[in-house]
């Protein structure tokens, strides 16, 4: 079978690890014929992960001109290219629903919410997104396949290093600018906790890190490197907002880690609160530094969670068993009818509808400031005005101005209310 | 110690035994009205002649295991007459085209088995698509089972594949919307019987010569109503409370083993220094002349 894989780019992502695999899996194992297809222009080098030389990656003119059996979307905006190649079946692999990593109202969150209504088949990898999307799009055709573990890079010990005097060893993990991974939530609990501890922040740029505010700062790092640094840890910590099948802590339970994490989307594929790690309340940083504190103090129940953790791995699938799943989810796929063309017709005219009303109010919500700030905007356009601003701005006035600062300040919070 | 006996014997564990038996006797009734019979991964068919109970099977049987020679035992439990044995591999395409070909593409009534088969191949995708296949043709029916490994810490070596919950629904995405879903439980369970009757095999439950776990003794006017057919008492395992104790049991060793080992260490470590202290203690054999000169022990150590 000839599958093309769209994806943004090759630069370093939990997603992008996750499609390199599956098509890794269906070439080496399976036979099949994958080609990465980047729909973007590349301006940075691709990340070296591991199995990519064993992959055809090519732009998007040169899959134009082939043929595939099935084209695979696996990001919202790959989707739009998703209809420019042929192929016989087409694809969406969802690994979450994207438009929530976008604020309310940005443009971007319509248009990757629309991108459901598509009438393709959907692979996904959680079973909270395969319930969700029953719900959202019930006539689309949707296979369920988790992402495997690379078992010899997140190699499990034999038998746990029980730690019973050292300081509570915790891992957080994640890109801090991305507002949903709650990475600074993360140190401000641990620096919130009583009991010895030892705080490692794995990040793409450490200067996003206060200085002082972690034991060690450390990143980018392979999986190689990862795997390492869970196997020398306690606890996973992860306050994420939005997560898709949630891997991190699944990284840490093959390690010999328990987790302590909020109940965010995807927590319950594997993580089970008192048996294999700890599931606090959201927004609650004291009592998740309780949380951090109870396992520092309670080395027997850290032992039984860690345990349990190691146990739950054990029983994850391999990318091998994983990547059988695929394959046998893409031969479905394309041996089954196409989802009806008219599929996800209905809430595409009302998601277009919703997109209209939420522009036309944001349209209204401008005009009416507009028409406020108008008598301001017509002050500003007079001579007298341009002739105080170049006053304003002249550095004989400099002083003066300073003098004047309390009382500009408090007109100006008068006018702005 | 685990036994991972994965071939049901003579010799196999009686529970297990009766969990394989349990599924074909699901299987058949459907079995027995089907004019063909299909069973993937048929071990030496000591399940399948259990189920059919002696009585001949009137259709044809296509039996298939990954060994020869274990296939023909299974087709030799069944009756060679009616049975058909055939080795081939089902973790490969070629294996499932053989028995596809094997079965031809007839449209009369089947019925495929594939008990714990599915956990033992590498690739299971052809398998698979060959199963939904096979169901989708008139008067075709498929029961297939896998384990709930996942329940278990203890990997089993003869798994290429691990079949949890999340496995499960991994593979009812890639069948037939309308198909079935069963939950095989383990039971514990205790009988009464007349020893002479126990061992004919007539009752519904087998009772093979054994040792009882008690002896009841009846007398008086009514006993004899006792002598009647025998009585059973089955409940649920406890699965889970057992696994939770199971883990708690593991991790509590391993912390318990590792807090002994620290406080033996920290007992030489104070044993050690009390001798080093001791022995600083201890006045030092000096000569005459030192005697008087030396300095009295401080006695730190």
């Amino acid at each position: 079978m000839k599958v093309a894989f769209l994806l943004n780019d090759l630069q370093l992502s939990g997603g992008v690890g996750v499609v390199v695999q599956h098509a890794r899996e269906l070439v080496l194992r399976h036979g099949h014929d994958v080609t990465l297809v980047l729909v973007r222009e590349q301006e940075a080098a691709p990340w070296e992960f591991d199995g990519l030389a064993h992959l055809h990656v090519e732009g998007l003119d040169d899959a134009r001109r082939e043929r595939f059996d099935v084209a695979i979307a696996t990001w919202w905006e790959t989707a739009y290219s998703l209809f420019e190649l042929e192929a016989d079946r087409y694809v969406h692999f969802l690994q979450s629903f994207e438009d929530r990593f976008y604020d309310r109202l940005t443009a971007e969150r319509p248009a990757a919410a629309a991108i459901l209504d598509l009438p393709v088949s959907y692979v996904t990898e959680a079973t909270w997104i395969a319930e969700t999307l029953a719900r959202v799009r019930p006539d689309a055709p949707c296979l369920f396949v988790r992402n495997g573990i690379d078992k010899d890079v997140f190699r499990s010990p034999e038998t746990l290093d029980v730690r019973l005097d050292e300081p509570l060893r915790i891992v957080v993990e994640g890109n801090p600018d991305v507002w949903f991974k709650g990475v600074y939530e993360s140190i401000g609990v641990v620096r919130a906790m009583r009991e010895p501890r030892h705080l490692t922040v794995v990040t793409g740029d450490a200067s996003k890190i206060e200085p002082g505010s972690a034991d060690a700062v450390v990143g980018p790092l392979t999986h190689r490197e990862m795997a390492a640094l869970y196997g020398s840890s306690d606890v996973v910590l992860k306050l994420s907002k939005v997560e898709g099948m949630f891997g991190p802590p699944l990284e840490g339970f093959h390690m010999g880690a328990t987790c302590v994490v909020a109940p965010v989307t995807g927590f319950d594929e594997y993580i089970e609160h008192g048996w294999n790690g700890l599931v606090v309340d959201w927004d609650d940083p004291a009592g998740t530094a309780r949380a951090l504190d109870l396992l520092a103090r309670d080395r027997r129940l850290l032992t039984f969670l860690r345990t349990n953790a190691l146990e739950t791995a054990r029983s994850w699938p391999t990318w091998e068993q994983s990547g059988t799943f695929m394959a046998a989810a893409l031969e479905k796929i394309h041996r089954d009818p196409p989802p009806p063309p008219y599929a996800g017709a209905r809430q595409l005219v009302a998601d277009s509808r919703l997109a209209l009303e939420t522009q036309r109010l944001l349209m209204h919500e401008r005009n009416e400031y507009r028409r406020l700030a108008k008598p301001a905007l017509r002050v500003k356009q007079t001579t007298a005005w341009r002739r105080l601003k170049r006053l304003r701005e002249h550095p004989a006035m400099q002083p003066v101005w300073k003098l004047m600062r309390p009382f500009t300040r408090r007109v100006r919070s008068k006018l702005t209310g | 110690m685990p036994d991972w006996q994965e071939r049901i014997a003579d010799d196999t564990r009686p529970s297990i035994r009766a969990e394989h038996e349990l599924r074909y006797a699901l299987a058949a009734p459907l079995i027995r009205a089907s004019t063909r019979w299909c069973d993937l991964g048929c071990g030496s068919g000591i399940g399948a002649a259990a189920a059919l109970a002696g009585k001949a099977y009137a259709g044809r049987a296509l039996l298939v295991d990954r060994e020869q020679a274990v296939a023909d035992r299974a087709a030799a439990a069944i009756g060679r007459r009616r049975a058909v044995a055939l080795a081939a591999d089902l973790a490969t395409p070629e294996g499932v085209a053989q028995v596809r070909g094997a079965l031809g593409d007839r449209d009369d009534p089947l019925l495929v088995t594939c008990f714990e088969t599915i956990e033992h191949l590498d690739d299971f995708a052809p398998l698979v698509a060959l199963l939904v296949e096979l169901a989708a043709r008139p008067g075709a029916t498929v029961v297939l089972s896998v384990p709930n490994d996942a329940f278990w810490a203890i990997e089993n070596p003869h798994h290429t594949t691990s079949w949890g919950e999340g496995a499960v629904e991994e593979l009812r995405a890639l069948l037939p919307a309308d198909h079935v879903v069963l939950h095989q439980f383990a039971l514990n369970g205790s009988a009464i019987a007349d020893p002479a009757e126990s061992a004919d095999g007539s009752a519904a439950f087998a009772l093979a010569p054994g040792v009882p776990s008690h002896v009841l003794l009846a007398f008086g006017d009514g006993a004899e109503q006792f002598a009647g057919a025998p009585v059973a008492r089955v409940v649920q395992s406890d699965v889970e409370a057992q696994r939770r104790w199971e883990r708690q049991r593991e991790s509590d060793l391993l912390y318990y083993a590792t807090a002994v080992k620290a406080l033996e260490e920290r007992l030489a470590a104070a044993e050690q220094a009390a001798a080093e202290a001791a022995a600083a203690a201890a006045p030092a054999p000096a000569s005459d002349d030192e005697a008087s000169d030396a300095p009295a022990a401080s006695g730190h150590a």
